[in-house]
């Protein structure tokens, strides 16, 4: 489904943050990517859905192909035509719109008339979204938001969802309910790149993993491998809770205007 | 009473001039977070853009639809070569920026059409009026106020249900989520500021129509609104036409019965005037009339 070969990105034309990064997700599989805070995960997914110009980041070397799509410098636009939607880290809803525009906007660029349908079928899977469909998305709470940002991204009918740390900052709860929301996800068909923190959350719902570290994959296997990992369990699989406390704090809310 | 209804009606047509202006420029704020002092020269080019259409021999709807085209593009064109490769610079930079665009506007505007006044051409006799409540009311300031309340609603309808209008302001809340999910946020961009501009001229087209001529300092009105800008809440699209629609009301009353008050003095106290309704109304509300602080859940 989707293959990255050898990829290269630099950021401001110096900083070289991917050197060479190969990874494979086959269609409807689901694939974690674990690594430390700036290892650059979400570089790659900027770099896969086109969003690495606006971060004045450009690919300098590598292959990305959806199928037999290449991805590589595309508009946004056309990526998310070719059936690949990315769930921002920080869930990054539009807080001043209503819970069901929200939705509505994630199914831009599609044409056919199924678009109603498919956010009644939302609403009854959320019945909580459907509550407040009329009310500012910017009410709800952290999960209700991650949710609401997930199925947004859904509503654009992906082939492949990429997921940067959906579990970022939710209470232990939350965090079981978004693996929930995941397993519906897989069980449609639907391939995942699961980006996270949470390895022991990743590793539990993917086939396979990588990780990352310094812009360049250390480990790769089935998640079963990783699982029993003396690096993965010592660095991963434990002591994550404070990291990623100080993560929230930092990454939570950044926006960025480029267009202005 | 008569006198009354007479103020209030060209009181509304200009506050709905103003209402267009305003709103113009809350759109072109929430989309690019610009703030866009180029506004009036846009207003001004439209007027003469108008002028120039009827000249020609288009008949009067046609020019008028011509001049908006025109005005659009041209503030569509300001966005795309000037104003987007500047992105991320302080705001500072944008704001000296559009002053500097104005004035470029300005320039092209003598260049093009000189600098002697010109008469707004109308459907109807200038000074046609009709009669309401036993008032006398220019035709003009009624159709300013039609006009304004159509493009008034066709925008709000736009904004509201079309696909366009939900691109936008999911574009203005956060670009980089727009983009992330397929829309296209350069062209929603380039769409407001053609709007804007397509505000800004027929404005300026009502505008020439009153007893005061096309010319180019036209483009000083915008900044009388400006304060309807502020008192809306400057992010506020609604909170732009209802505060256009009050301090034109307001300014027109205030020449009337406040002036002749004042002496030597009130000659042109109702210039000032918005701008003393807008200092104390921030001073109590700052975020305007229904502008409010952001949601926020962390
Ligand atoms: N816009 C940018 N300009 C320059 N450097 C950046 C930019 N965005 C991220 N980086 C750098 O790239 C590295 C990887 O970042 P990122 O991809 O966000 O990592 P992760 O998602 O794994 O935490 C970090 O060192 C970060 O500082
Ligand atoms: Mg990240």
């Amino acid at each position: 489904m989707l293959a990255i070969h050898n990829l290269e990105v630099v950021y401001n034309q110096v900083v070289r943050v991917l050197g060479g990064v190969s990874l494979r997700v086959d269609a409807g599989e689901t694939v974690a990517l674990l690594g430390p805070n700036g290892a650059g995960k979400t570089t790659l997914l900027r770099a896969l859905t086109g969003l690495l110009p606006i971060h004045n980041g450009v690919i300098t070397k590598g292959r990305l192909l959806l199928e037999e799509t290449e991805l590589a410098r595309k508009a946004p636009e056309r990526i998310v035509r070719a059936g690949l939607v990315q769930v921002m880290e920080g869930r990054r809803i539009f807080t001043d719109l209503s819970v069901e525009d929200n939705l509505r906007a994630g199914a831009h660029t599609r044409r056919d008339g199924e678009v109603r349908r498919d956010l009644d079928n939302y609403f009854t899977l959320f019945p909580r979204l459907a509550e407040r469909r009329r009310q500012q998305a910017g009410f709800l709470s952290g999960g209700e938001q991650q949710m609401l940002a997930i199925a947004r991204a859904l509503m654009a009918k992906p082939r492949m969802l990429l997921l940067d740390e959906p579990s970022l900052g939710l209470s232990p709860l939350l965090v079981a309910e978004v693996g929930k929301l995941i397993r519906v996800i897989q069980q449609q068909g639907i391939a995942i790149l699961l980006v996270e923190q949470n390895a022991a959350l990743a590793l539990s719902l993917a086939a396979r993993g990588y990780v990352l570290e310094g812009g360049k994959v250390v480990i790769d296997g089935p998640a079963q491998t990783l699982r029993e990992d003396p690096d993965v369990q010592e660095f991963y699989l434990g002591g994550a809770g404070q990291r990623r406390d100080f993560r929230q704090a930092k990454h939570y809310r950044r926006k960025r205007r480029w267009l202005s | 009473m008569t006198d009354l209804v007479q103020l209030a009606s060209s009181g509304l047509a200009l506050g709905a001039i103003y209402a267009l202006i305003a709103l113009g420029f809350v759109a072109i704020y929430r989309a690019s977070k610009v703030f866009n002092f180029a506004h009036g020269d846009l207003l001004a080019f439209g007027a003469f853009a108008m002028v120039a259409a009827s000249g020609i021999g288009l008949p009067w709807p046609l020019a008028l639809l011509a001049a908006m085209l025109a005005t659009g593009l041209l503030a569509m064109g300001v966005e795309r070569v000037i104003l987007r490769p500047l992105v991320g610079r302080p705001v500072f930079v944008t704001v000296i920026l559009t002053i500097f665009v104005g004035y470029l506007i300005r320039t092209a505007i003598l260049l093009i059409w000189g600098s002697n006044p010109r008469g707004m051409p109308t459907p109807w006799e200038p000074t046609a009026t009709v009669e309401i409540l036993g008032a006398k009311v220019l035709l003009g300031s009624l159709a300013a106020l039609a006009g304004a309340a159509l493009a008034l609603i066709a925008y709000f309808l736009l904004m509201r249900f079309a696909k366009l209008g939900l691109a936008m302001r999911a574009a203005s809340a956060d670009q980089e989520s727009a983009l992330a999910l397929g829309i296209p946020v350069g062209r929603t961009l380039g769409l407001t500021w053609l709007i804007a501009g397509m505000l800004a001229a027929l404005a300026g087209t009502f505008l020439g129509m009153f007893p005061r001529q096309v010319e180019v300092n036209l483009a000083f009105v915008a900044l009388a609104a400006f304060p309807a800008v502020l008192v809306g809440g400057l992010e506020s699209a609604l909170g732009a036409v209802v505060a256009g629609l009050l301090l034109g009301l307001l300014q027109v009353l205030a020449q009337a019965y406040v002036n002749p008050l004042l002496g030597h003095f009130g000659h042109n106290f109702h210039m000032v005037f918005p701008y003393i309704v807008m200092i104390i109304f921030l001073i109590f509300r700052p975020y305007g009339l229904f502008g409010e602080a952001e949601v926020k859940r962390v």
